[in-house]
């Protein structure tokens, strides 16, 4: 198993580095599109599979990290890096601000407050001068799609490490203890504030990165597309569908789902929407742990793994 | 002044609007903890329900109200019954989940049956209006707001004094103790799950005779209706309407005077400062969340 691991992984990245060179170019767009999200929804993964927060509020990272870029360069003429500077602090004295009262509330709640967040950055950025107001940023074009690919996949290796990471270290198992029972956690001695408002951080910082990336990518940004709440959605269906609180769950989760829903969208294109909303129903029935949980219990139960779900969660 | 009267009338007969559009979702979160995100597209389903009543068959919206609550009520039992039941354990996600998938089920079906154009149903009364003194009020907003107050208080009484009302609001207590009592949780279940969206199928008439309608208003309205049922609290009905009619007074004030681009900032700023102060609602009793 171990060894599966030290020859697939790598192959599989080499495989996929090498798309800008012998894939097509829609492949290459798909592939940005796709990895762009695997970096979101392991980012999610960081404060609701780890930590147990629904959070709702990644798009507004999402949305700040676009805004950073989009401002640094239109507005200041300053260079990507430093949009992307200007995005990541956005994100993060967002989550220190915004975190501290807001991660005192859980379960459904949590997920509510943060829902409303997002509603309120779109309508209180489409009021900023400096945003561009509703019109929103047009930014300079940059052809290099075997850039954006690359810098994309690089940053889910970054990500994913950065939850290997959290599988092993002191930080990592303070988010389980207390997505677990955080009182407990209070209790054992985790600082349950600050790892909390550390790990909001860590999953904003990877939300803004992805942002950026997007909207130097589209070259235009607009606050309903910035904060879309679509986007967010999209993240906890990806970490689901994979396995949350996974290592590699969220990340094989969004390039397959990616790939079902582009499929769909060229084979069956009007009824490609409907199609993914079965998808989803249906995985959430069979498979409410991932697919990483049907990969590990499939050698030992087969099909009926699938009934030994649904009768885990049934009335 | 008249202006101010003007729109904190608007803001009223909206907010009774609101109230029915969060009953549902309230009902259905307090009895079975799930947050139901699909709540939007069953008002959606009740307005072109309501429309396709009046379009081709000429039954006037409100006449046809109880055949709207039948028919979503029938839909809401047999969803939970059939599916929803499979996993009201499941870990919170899940639900969030699978309710987010009936939405776009939902509205993508919506957009085959009925196309993505706009509709409304345009009974002769719509567009009359009484004036009291320099205010005027709109029939239809008028009407729409009386039925959503009869309906809720409707609700509250039957939940208060029936034996079945009784036996959900137990339920929502505990639900270990409610079946050492007989309740049978898979029924009870699915019929409260039918009442949410039958009040949720007639919320959609009534919105349908004052806005109009397209299959994409669905996730908006339950945003909405999240909003109003924090501030209202799940606990009682009639704390769903102050949150309704609260929200709609805040929300036609904040377009008036400051821009109708912060109507959104005001309520979910509001939503947000009452999670955080009082999570278990304005009125309700205070729970820790």
């Amino acid at each position: 198993m171990k060894l599966a691991y030290w020859i697939g992984i790598p192959a599989a990245l080499a495989v996929m580095a090498g798309v800008p060179w012998y894939g097509s170019p829609v492949l290459v767009q798909f592939g940005i599109n796709a990895l762009l999200i695997a970096v979101l929804a392991q980012g999610w993964n960081i404060i609701g599979g780890f930590a147990g927060y629904a959070s709702f509020g990644n798009s507004v990272f999402y949305g700040l990290g676009s805004y950073g870029v989009g401002i640094a360069m239109v507005q200041w003429n300053l260079s990507f890096g430093t949009g992307m500077v200007l995005g990541v602090a956005l994100a993060v004295a967002f989550a220190v601000l915004i975190g501290l009262p807001v991660l005192r509330l859980r379960g459904h709640y949590f997920a509510i407050a943060t829902l409303a967040l997002t509603q309120v950055m779109a309508a209180i950025v489409s009021n900023i001068d400096l945003a561009g107001q509703n019109v929103g940023l047009v930014l300079p074009p940059m052809n290099d799609d075997t850039m954006f690919y690359e810098l994309s996949l690089g940053l889910v290796v970054l990500a994913t490490l950065t939850v290997f990471w959290l599988t092993r270290s002191r930080f990592g198992f303070g988010l389980i203890a207390i997505r677990e029972n955080e009182v407990g956690a209070g209790v054992m001695g985790v600082n349950t504030t600050l790892y909390k408002v550390s790990a909001f951080a860590l999953s904003g910082i990877f939300s803004a990165l992805a942002g950026g990336i997007h909207a130097y990518w589209i070259t235009f940004l607009d606050p309903n597309s910035a904060f879309d709440i679509g986007v967010n959605v999209k993240m906890i269906i990806m970490t689901v569908f994979g396995g949350a609180g996974t290592v590699l769950g969220p990340v094989v989760g969004a390039l397959v789902l990616s790939a079902v829903s582009e499929l769909l969208s060229s084979e069956v294109t009007s009824v490609a929407s409907l199609f993914f909303g079965f998808v989803i129903v249906a995985a959430v029935v069979f498979m409410p742990h991932g697919m990483a949980q049907i990969l590990r219990d499939w050698r030992k139960a087969g099909w009926r793994c699938f009934v030994d779900n649904i009768k885990a969660y049934r009335l | 002044m008249d202006l101010f009267a003007q729109i904190l009338v608007n803001g009223v007969l909206l907010g009774g609007l609101y109230a029915i559009m969060a009953l549902g979702l309230a009902l259905v979160w307090g009895v079975l903890n799930i947050v139901n995100l699909a709540h939007g597209a069953f008002i959606m389903l009740g307005a072109y329900l309501s429309w396709s009543l009046y379009t081709f068959l000429g039954i006037d919206p409100f006449v046809g109200l109880p055949i709207t609550a039948v028919v979503m009520f029938a839909l809401g039992y047999a969803l939970q019954r059939g599916l929803l039941n499979l996993l009201v354990r499941a870990p919170m996600f899940n639900t969030l989940l699978i309710t987010f998938g009936l939405e776009v089920v939902l509205t993508y079906l919506a957009q085959m049956v009925f196309s993505a154009d706009f509709r409304a149903i345009n009974p002769s009364y719509a567009g009359a209006s009484v004036a009291l003194g320099p205010i005027t009020i709109p029939v239809a907003r008028l009407a729409a707001f009386g039925a959503a107050l009869v309906l809720t208080v409707g609700l509250w009484l039957f939940l208060l004094h029936t034996r079945l009302g009784r036996a959900i609001r137990a339920t929502a207590q505990n639900l270990v103790a409610a079946r050492l009592y007989g309740v049978e949780p898979m029924r009870l279940y699915a019929v409260t799950f039918g009442l949410g969206m039958a009040l949720a199928g007639m919320a959609g008439t009534l919105y349908g005779t004052v806005s109009q309608i397209n299959p994409y208003i669905g996730s908006a309205l339950t945003a909405k209706s999240f909003a109003i049922a924090i501030i209202g609290g799940l606990d009682n009905p009639l704390g769903v309407i102050v949150g309704g009619v609260l929200l709609g007074v805040i929300e036609s004030l904040t377009t008036l005077y400051i821009g109708p681009t912060f109507a959104d900032v005001a309520s979910f700023g509001i939503l947000v400062l009452v999670l955080i102060i009082r999570p278990g609602g304005l009125i309700g009793r205070t729970r820790t969340a």
